[in-house]
Order: structure tokens, then C-alpha cells, then sequence
């Protein structure tokens, strides 16, 4: 009965602190994120040391040697629906290098291994021990700081060269004790950070649809809430908007009376949650029946996938969210040879779901890898392709990932885009998000202006 | 103002509690079992009917009828084929039955239904409300707690006034007397059974139609109704839904002092009911159900 928590506590949503505001933050938000990443370290430094070194592939005979890329995702768990796009994704690649990578005159094979993580820091960090310990000549994990951050942790651990997604990249680098003195020399990622939503958020609420700039915002008790409520609330009182902050809620909370009341009382016409989110959706409701309507909602860790808003029937349409990859977007996977369009309608038509942002994540997860691979001329050089990794720059589907002029070392830091759930025109799918505002990527198209909720 | 519109939605908060601790109420009253799976029952049911909803493209009041008919079922075997070999047993041995059966319950339902949240939708009727002096009423959450009455009183009166009554009362009280005169104990539990996992359906239904379900939900469903139950006296169904309005309202007043503390303000009601009337508010009061 202890394991009643129902409900993801640690969903993906873009997220915690940003580095440079003050020292003190900066530890607070730290702090709070260390959490999950301190349990993977341990476990790390527990199974993970022991392993290095061990390639086991690396006398093969002749001309042709395999190279084994191990992948940590949530399968299943809370965080399930991240990992959706993983085996459609991992079979285009695995296709697309079916004829091997000739690297330094030798001949690889490519054989990509996919591990459950159960959405779970101490399954995540115990697969990828058993990876390191078969010899895995690179790892690459994505989705939800309770999968990276132990898998980054035993990767760093057994000096096995890693990159990881689709976790705040701040929760990723001070989460698990870095800093820029003392960085990582394994471990690399790619993401968007506190300051990529700051900007979608000010551009949405400052530019987008009127409103009198008063800001309710739903942030729970746990990490991400609390993270959030350090590093992005001095920045959207900086920008001139009233933070109206009724507290720290925990997870859980079945009435949001006391909280809908003092949104009505302090005029707010902007909310912005980042609850889980069967605790938006039962405040969502709370505030329809209680005659509470603002003018924008943008919210974190419930609009991400298709079916989160799905399940809010009639209130789903008109939520506004950040968006991390979009098919509309003008890049292409030159791996794949496939536009983000092409992308994610072979998806589409595969796998008979509906695109998700991570498809665009893993498939350049996986190409930036595998360029990493190559380009370290010696891929069973662990050194060699943490190096490589350190050096690289390449247009992805997700935009241009560059290492070398990142916020910190090991990060690249993604653009994010607002987006707002629409009812689709067409098309098998109910729902359709359309982005409306791209100051964070200009070169995203703009599809539809920002109206008010009705 | 606020503090009265804090009692009033804890009040409908306490509907939604009393409708899921009802039938824990009814089995401990009449089995003496604590159903540790009741909530995850509630969640199965909730799963069933979006299923038949949304997935099979039933009518909604069709799909909910069927699953309450088959959470009937579901609560006899349940009986028949679990609590009849452990009731009479250690109380232990049946409350590890159903904690087990609980993690069936929910990992299964993850495994068909994946771990997405899910919403029973009502359409208009799940977020339209009336201004009553100044207070907002969500029409579903009047509607649950309508209900949730309307079983109590329905269970309460089955109990006190009809032949079924007197046998479950007699059973209650002593299963081998009332053996002797010639009441079947057995089929009197399968039915108590059945009513009481029916009611966990239908408790289940409510919850999915007023937030979001997820497969491993149940057993945070359970705390709340046991607390319910606990707080008004086990085994009273009057001290059911009296416990239920207390934690509601303790919940939802508790959140207008602080917002980070109301859930934690209704454990300590709780608590503190335990320490000073540790049988519950109605002990006294109780229908011997």
C-alpha cells in the first residue's frame, strides 16, 4: 500500500533552475533535482566501475567487427508514452546502416539494444549496468530525468561514452553534480532548459493574446514544481508579469477549491501548470464547473502527448504547451533521408499512432550517435567517442546540435516553440497542435494565431 | 465566504469518498475483511467502461449498466474463489489475499491499457455548474454525492428492513448460529460480496468521470476510503459517510489556511479521531451491520 502513488511523480516537463541566475538558487534548484540522481549514482558506483574496459567485441577477427549501441528507454511505466517511438525509430535506423559503417578502413556492423528502463532510477541504472557489463561500446538514454540521470551516472561511472534527451538539461548537468569547473567527460545531452520556456512563456502571455499579465500558476511540492518555482518565477516577475503563486500543492490534491478561489479573487487571466496530469485534469474541471475560465493556459508535463489531452474531452482544445520537435519544422535526418514531415508520416502509417515530440528527439539521438561513432575514426576507442561527441556539430531533425557553443560543456541546449492544441481538420487523430508563436526558433512556421480560450 | 465555500466543496469531495467507502465499509462490516484491492476494483471498473465507451463505442449509461452488472459477477468470484478459502482463517490471510490481488489488478490493467491517464467524458454534464449564493456547484460532483446517499440509505435500509437484512445482520453477528437456524453464511457473503465490489465499480465510474484514471491509481483511492470508514466506525454505514464528509471538509479547509496542506490536514483529522474515539464517531450509534 506504500507504492500508492498513482500517478507519474517526476513526468518529463521542461523544467528546474537556471544556472547562472545566483548562487543560491542555483543550489536550491540543484538540490532539489539531485534527488533522483543521487540514487543512480550510487548504484552506479555499486555495479557500474568494475565493468569498464570490457569490450568484448573489440578482438573480433577480420575485416568486419560489430558495434553495439545500448539504448535505456522507458518502455514501460508512467513514462510510457515517451518510449512509444522507440521501436519504429530504432528499426529506420538499424535499416539505415544495415550495409554497415566503413570507419578508419575497417567495416562495422551496427546493432542497436533496446532496455526497459520501467520509467524506474533503479531499473534504469540496473540495465545499464548489464549493458556496460556485455561490453556496450556506447549508451544513449532519453526520456525523464528518473531514466537519464542513472543511466548518465553509471555511463560517467564506467567511463562508457553516453548521450542522453528529453530531460531538462539543467536536471541532467547540476542535477547529478556538475558544474562548468568540473564537467563531464562522458556524458553528453541534448535538451531544452529553464531559459528555452522562459522565452516561450514570455512571448505567449506578453505578446500573444491580451490579457491583464496576471499569472496563476499551479506548481506542486515535488522537484519540478519546486524547481521551477526558484528558477523561472524571478524571471516572469523580471518581465513584468504578476506571479499570482497560491503555494505549493502536493501531488495527489483531489480539491483545488481554495486555489481556484484565489485565482478569481487576484484577477488572473493566465494559469500555467506543470501538475501530472490526473492533478490537472481534476483541477481543470474544478475551475469549469466553478465558473472559472482564464484567457491562456499553458501547461507542462500534461501537454505533451496526444492522449493527455485527449483525456480532458471538451477542455483539452485551446491549452497552450511547449514544443520540443514539430513535423512542420524545416529539417531533415540526412541518416534517414527523411524530412521531419516525411518523418513523422512514415511513423504515422507504421506504427498507426499518432506523432509524438520524441520521435523527433530519438531519431536524432540515434543519428547524432551514430555521427559520433564515425567521426571519432576509432569507435571502439571509448575515449576517442566521448571526444567525438564533445566536438560534434550536426543538423538534426530537431535543429542544429552543436557542442562546441553550448550553455555548459556536454549540453546542447534545443530551442522550444509554444504550440496549442487544436481540434484536427482532418486526419485519422482527434487532436492536432498547431504552433503559434516561435521565438525561441524563428525558423520554425508559424501555423495559427493564439486565441483566447473561449 | 470562502470558509463556507470550502465546507460545501468539501462536502461534494466527501461524496466522491463516501461512494468508495461504502462497500469497504459493507465487507468489513458483514466479513470482517479489509479488501486491500477495493480500489484497484474501482479502478478496473473505470478502465472497463472507457473501454466499452470509447473503445467499442457503447452508450456511455449502456457501457457503465454492463460493467456495474459485471463488477456483480466480478465480487462473487471474487468471493467464491478467494475470500471463501481464507474468511474464518487468520484476519492477516485474506487482507494479503486481496493486497496481492491488488498488484494483479493494477499491473494488469498497465499492461492492456498502457500507462496513459484516462477520463470517463460526460460531455457538458462533467464540467457545467450552478451558482448557488455566491457558491459554485459542479453539477457531477452534486451527482456523486447524490448517490453516494442514495446507497448508503438504499444499503442502510436493505439492512434494517428486509429478510436479506436480518439474514446479513445474523451472519454478522455470528455465522454459526445463524447457520443453525438455517441461514446460509456462504451465499450470504457472496452477495455482501458482490454489492460491495458493485459498488467499488461504481465508485470507480465517478472518480474517472471527475479527474484522470491511471492503471496503478487504486490503491490511493483505498487510503482515502479507509480513512472514511475509520473516522466513522467500522462497520457503520451512517459513520461511513459522516467519515467521508469530515475528511472532505478537513481536506478542503485545511487547503484555504495552506494550499501545500490540505490532504495532510485531512490525515491528521484522522489521526487524532483514532487517538481520542479510536472506534469512531458513531461507534455508539452503530447499526450492526
Amino acid at each position: 500500500m506504500t507504492d500508492s502513488s498513482s500517478t507519474p511523480a517526476n513526468t518529463p516537463g521542461p523544467l528546474p533552475v537556471r544556472a547562472a541566475m545566483d548562487r543560491r538558487s542555483l543550489l536550491r534548484g540543484a538540490a532539489a533535482l539531485g534527488i533522483t540522481g543521487a540514487a543512480g549514482s550510487l548504484l552506479a558506483a555499486c555495479g557500474g566501475v568494475k565493468s569498464a574496459g570490457g569490450s568484448s567485441s573489440a578482438a573480433a577477427a577480420g575485416g568486419t567487427q560489430t558495434l553495439r549501441i545500448g539504448y535505456v528507454t522507458p518502455s514501460t511505466g508512467f513514462a510510457a508514452g515517451f518510449g512509444e517511438v522507440d521501436p519504429f525509430v530504432v528499426e529506420q535506423v538499424t535499416k539505415a546502416v544495415s550495409k554497415g559503417l566503413t570507419i578508419g578502413g575497417t567495416t562495422y556492423q551496427v546493432r542497436i539494444e533496446v532496455k526497459d528502463s520501467q520509467s524506474d532510477p533503479q531499473q534504469a541504472a540496473k540495465v545499464a549496468n548489464e549493458l556496460i557489463a556485455s561490453g556496450v561500446d556506447m549508451l544513449v538514454t532519453s526520456s525523464t530525468p528518473e531514466t537519464v540521470n542513472p543511466v548518465a551516472d553509471a555511463a560517467e561511472a564506467a567511463r562508457v561514452p553516453c548521450l542522453s534527451t528529453v530531460c531538462p538539461w539543467e536536471a541532467f548537468y547540476f542535477g547529478r553534480g556538475a558544474t562548468p569547473d568540473k564537467p563531464f567527460t562522458y556524458t553528453y545531452h541534448f535538451f531544452i532548459g529553464v531559459d528555452d520556456l522562459a522565452v516561450v512563456y514570455k512571448s505567449l502571455w506578453l505578446n500573444g493574446v491580451p490579457n491583464n499579465k496576471k499569472v496563476g500558476v499551479l506548481w506542486p511540492n515535488d522537484a519540478d514544481g519546486n524547481a521551477i518555482r526558484a528558477g523561472l518565477g524571478p524571471i516572469l516577475t523580471k518581465a513584468g508579469l504578476t506571479v499570482v503563486d497560491p503555494g505549493a500543492f502536493p501531488t495527489g490534491t483531489q480539491d483545488f477549491t481554495s486555489i481556484i478561489s484565489t485565482f478569481k479573487k487576484s484577477d488572473v487571466e493566465v494559469v500555467n501548470s506543470f501538475a501530472i496530469p490526473p492533478d490537472f485534469a481534476t483541477f481543470w474541471k474544478q475551475a469549469a464547473q466553478q465558473g472559472f475560465r482564464p484567457k491562456i493556459a499553458t501547461i507542462a508535463k500534461t501537454g505533451l502527448l496526444p492522449e493527455q489531452v485527449e483525456a480532458l474531452g471538451d477542455l483539452g482544445p485551446g491549452l497552450t504547451a511547449g514544443v520540443y520537435w514539430h513535423p512542420s519544422w524545416p529539417t531533415r535526418s540526412a541518416l534517414l533521408g527523411l524530412s521531419s514531415a516525411d518523418l513523422a508520416a512514415a511513423y504515422e502509417k507504421s506504427s498507426g499512432n499518432q506523432w509524438t515530440q520524441n520521435l523527433g528527439t530519438t531519431t536524432a539521438l540515434l543519428e547524432t550517435a551514430i555521427s559520433a561513432l564515425v567521426s571519432s575514426g576509432s569507435p571502439k576507442d571509448r575515449t576517442a567517442v566521448a571526444n567525438a561527441l564533445g566536438k560534434t556539430s550536426i543538423d538534426t531533425v530537431v535543429g542544429r546540435l552543436d557542442w562546441t557553443s553550448g550553455p555548459v560543456k556536454n549540453v546542447v541546449a534545443e530551442p522550444l516553440v509554444g504550440g496549442k492544441w487544436v481540434e484536427a481538420e482532418d486526419g485519422p487523430f482527434p487532436l492536432d497542435i498547431r504552433i503559434v508563436e516561435n521565438s525561441g526558433y524563428p525558423s520554425a512556421p508559424v501555423a495559427a494565431e493564439d486565441t483566447a480560450l473561449s | 465566504m470562502r470558509l463556507l465555500d470550502a465546507v460545501v466543496q468539501g462536502c461534494l469531495l466527501g461524496g466522491q469518498y463516501a461512494l468508495f467507502a461504502a462497500g469497504l465499509s459493507l465487507m468489513f462490516g458483514v466479513l470482517k475483511v479489509v479488501n486491500l484491492a477495493h480500489g484497484d476494483l474501482g479502478i478496473l471498473a473505470a478502465f472497463a467502461a472507457i473501454g466499452l465507451a470509447a473503445g467499442a463505442g457503447l452508450p456511455l449509461a449502456l457501457a457503465v449498466g454492463v460493467v456495474l452488472v459485471g463488477m456483480l459477477g466480478i465480487g462473487a468470484a471474487l468471493h467464491a474463489g478467494l475470500l471463501a478459502r481464507t474468511t474464518g482463517a487468520l484476519p492477516q490471510i485474506s487482507m494479503i489475499a486481496t493486497f496481492g490481488l491488488s498488484v494483479v489488478i493494477g499491473n494488469a490493467l498497465q499492461e492492456v491499457f498502457s500507462a496513459d491517464p484516462r477520463a470517463l467524458d460526460l460531455g457538458w454534464f462533467g464540467t457545467a455548474g450552478v451558482s448557488l449564493g455566491g457558491i459554485s456547484v459542479g453539477l457531477l460532483p452534486a451527482a456523486v454525492l447524490a448517490v453516494a446517499v442514495l446507497a448508503l440509505t438504499g444499503l442502510h435500509l436493505a439492512l434494517t428492513r428486509t429478510a436479506f437484512g436480518r439474514r446479513v445482520r445474523a451472519t454478522a453477528d455470528d455465522p454459526g448460529t445463524a447457520a443453525l437456524v438455517g441461514v446460509d453464511a456462504r451465499r450470504t457473503y457472496l452477495v455482501v460480496t458482490a454489492l460491495a465490489v458493485g459498488l467499488a465499480g461504481l465508485a470507480g465510474v465517478a472518480y474517472a468521470a471527475s479527474s484522470l484514471v491511471t492503471p496503478l491509481a487504486g490503491p490511493s483511492r483505498l487510503i482515502f476510503a479507509f480513512e472514511a470508514v475509520v473516522i466513522g466506525g467500522l462497520g457503520s454505514l451512517w459513520g461511513t459517510l459522516l467519515g467521508a464528509m469530515v475528511l472532505g471538509v478537513a481536506q478542503s479547509v485545511g487547503s484555504v489556511v495552506d494550499p501545500s496542506s490540505g490532504v495532510l490536514v485531512g490525515h491528521l483529522v484522522f489521526l487524532m479521531v483514532l487517538a481520542t474515539r479510536p472506534a469512531g464517531l458513531l461507534a455508539r450509534a452503530r447499526v450492526r451491520a
